[in-house]
């Protein structure tokens, strides 16, 4: 190699790395050249600038990729010191609301799997995605309406009880349960929509709007009947309980106690159906990928709650409850035949837990960061506002 | 051992060509390092005008206070010379 080529290898290396190393580092880029520049020996400085080239770019290349990240999810997440991973995970986990996205996401594409690999129709596919397009749309539209303030909330809640208790008369019947309505073609069942907002959003605030609401939409959940639907209350009213028991919680625990018992005396003889009801075992009997991806999308599904739990120890109640509503759903469809939320066919689930995304708070709080890792300073965190939860 | 060639420096600043050689370590390694003390403190750097006309400036590099502290109390395990790893190469 001549010397004039190794020469220029050398120029258009640090070139290279100085186009990619952010801002930031962009004196780094300068002393590789200038160092190699003052190397007599060719081979040696074209070695050196190379071996530099290797150590940094893959860090200039993951700091431009996580500029483009903290575009998204906002800049002001990230911090300029600790590594791209850990970054990415701090992002993600102060963030309560974005990694919710990323797992509803991920949860419907490994579902998605699971139905191509059991031979689901394509239709099926097609709503379950057309569904995530749908509650991604809902979670932008309504976090904006949300900001309205209390007022928003209180009408919100009462609006979707009177939906399930319009749902519980009016709705479309099935061995004389009424739990689904049926729009453009499609059964959506709206406690699975509407009751994980309402039971997040009770959880953030409660007065005595929120509830009423939830009281009535215990009496709809008795009146359909929905047993999974009442377990849900209940088990998430009952965290609650333990965690700020107040006159609120106490009414609402005892109307959903009421509303399960209701449940459990009338018969409830649906038939499974397929690619939604008891998809937990049935996957693993087709094939273990396909059962690892309706477990995996199923977990996915508590995973903010679980990391908000360890990272905002002011907030827990939201994530518990959060937690809890997932927890039942999931429940209640390995025991019974009701629909393997997210991860099975339907979209209502996914439509839910997207709005359910909206009563979580938009960002962990600084004091609850405190708590994490240390690895540099930690940027003081915008405040969420007061609760505003918008219901569909 | 990088740090520990910053420390034997006594204060004096070092260029990063010559601190790969003394510390024998790769460029690709070093930097990153570099960069890394530089942003907890524990490393200064500065520009330096050549000595010669014509000639490129350069970035030097010495410890601060809290580097030397931090070399002192993670001295090198096994500090191996270079000429007891060419021994070591031959047997």
């Amino acid at each position: 190699m001549s010397i004039g080529l190794r020469r220029r290898l050398i120029d258009l290396a640090c070139r290279a790395l100085q186009a990619t190393l952010p801002t930031p580092l962009q004196a780094w880029g300068w002393a590789i050249r200038c160092e190699a520049a003052a190397i007599p020996d060719d081979s040696k400085a074209l070695l050196f600038t190379l071996g530099s080239l290797c150590g940094l770019m893959p860090r200039a290349v993951a700091s431009r990729l996580l500029t483009i990240f903290a575009s998204l999810v906002g800049d002001h997440v990230f911090r300029p010191e600790g590594s791209t991973i850990m970054n990415i995970v701090n992002a993600a986990t102060r963030r309560p609301r974005a990694l919710g996205i990323v797992c509803l996401t991920s949860a419907v594409l490994l579902g998605t799997a699971y139905m191509a690999i059991a031979g689901a129709p394509m239709r099926y596919l097609g709503v379950n995605l057309g569904a995530l397009i749908i509650g991604f749309t809902l979670l932008l539209l309504l976090e904006r309406a949300a900001r309205a303030g209390q007022g928003w909330t209180d009408g919100a809640n009462l609006l979707a009880a009177g939906a399930l208790l319009a749902t519980a008369f009016f709705g479309s019947q099935a061995d004389g349960i009424a739990r689904w309505v049926y729009w453009g073609g499609l059964a959506m069942q709206p406690s699975l929509i509407l009751l994980p907002t309402m039971l997040v959003a009770f959880s953030r605030f409660r007065n005595v709007p929120a509830t009423v609401s939830i009281v009535a939409a215990a009496v709809a959940m008795a009146l359909q009947p929905d047993r999974a639907m009442a377990a849900m209350l209940l088990i998430c009213l009952t965290a609650l309980a333990v965690m700020r028991p107040d006159r609120h919680v106490c009414a609402a625990l005892a109307a959903s106690a009421a509303s399960f018992a209701a449940t459990l005396i009338r018969a409830d003889r649906l038939p499974a159906v397929p690619y939604v009801d008891q998809i937990l075992y049935t996957s693993f009997d087709l094939h273990a990928v396909a059962g690892l991806a309706v477990l995996g999308g199923l977990m996915l599904l508590v995973v903010p709650s679980v990391i908000g739990w360890r990272r905002a120890a002011q907030s827990r109640a939201i994530y518990v409850a959060f937690g809890a509503v997932w927890f039942a759903v999931t429940l209640a469809a390995a025991l019974g035949n009701y629909p393997t939320p997210v991860v099975g066919y339907g979209g209502s689930a996914i439509i839910g837990y997207a709005l359910s995304l909206l009563a979580l708070p938009k960002f962990s709080s600084a004091n609850a960061l405190a708590t994490a890792p240390k690895c540099g300073a930690i940027d003081e965190m915008p405040t969420d506002g007061p609760l505003s939860v918008v219901l569909a | 051992m990088v740090l520990a060639v910053l420390l034997d420096a006594d204060g004096q600043w070092s260029h990063g060509y010559e601190l790969a050689r003394r510390a024998d370590v790769k460029s690709g390694t070093l930097y990153p390092l570099l960069i890394r003390l530089e942003a907890q403190g524990h490393l200064e750097a500065e520009w330096q005008q050549p000595v010669e006309a014509g000639r490129p400036p350069r970035h030097a590099y010495r410890l601060t206070e809290s580097g030397v502290q931090l070399a002192r109390a993670n001295p090198p395990v096994h500090p191996v010379t270079t000429a007891v790893r060419s021994r070591q190469a031959t047997i």
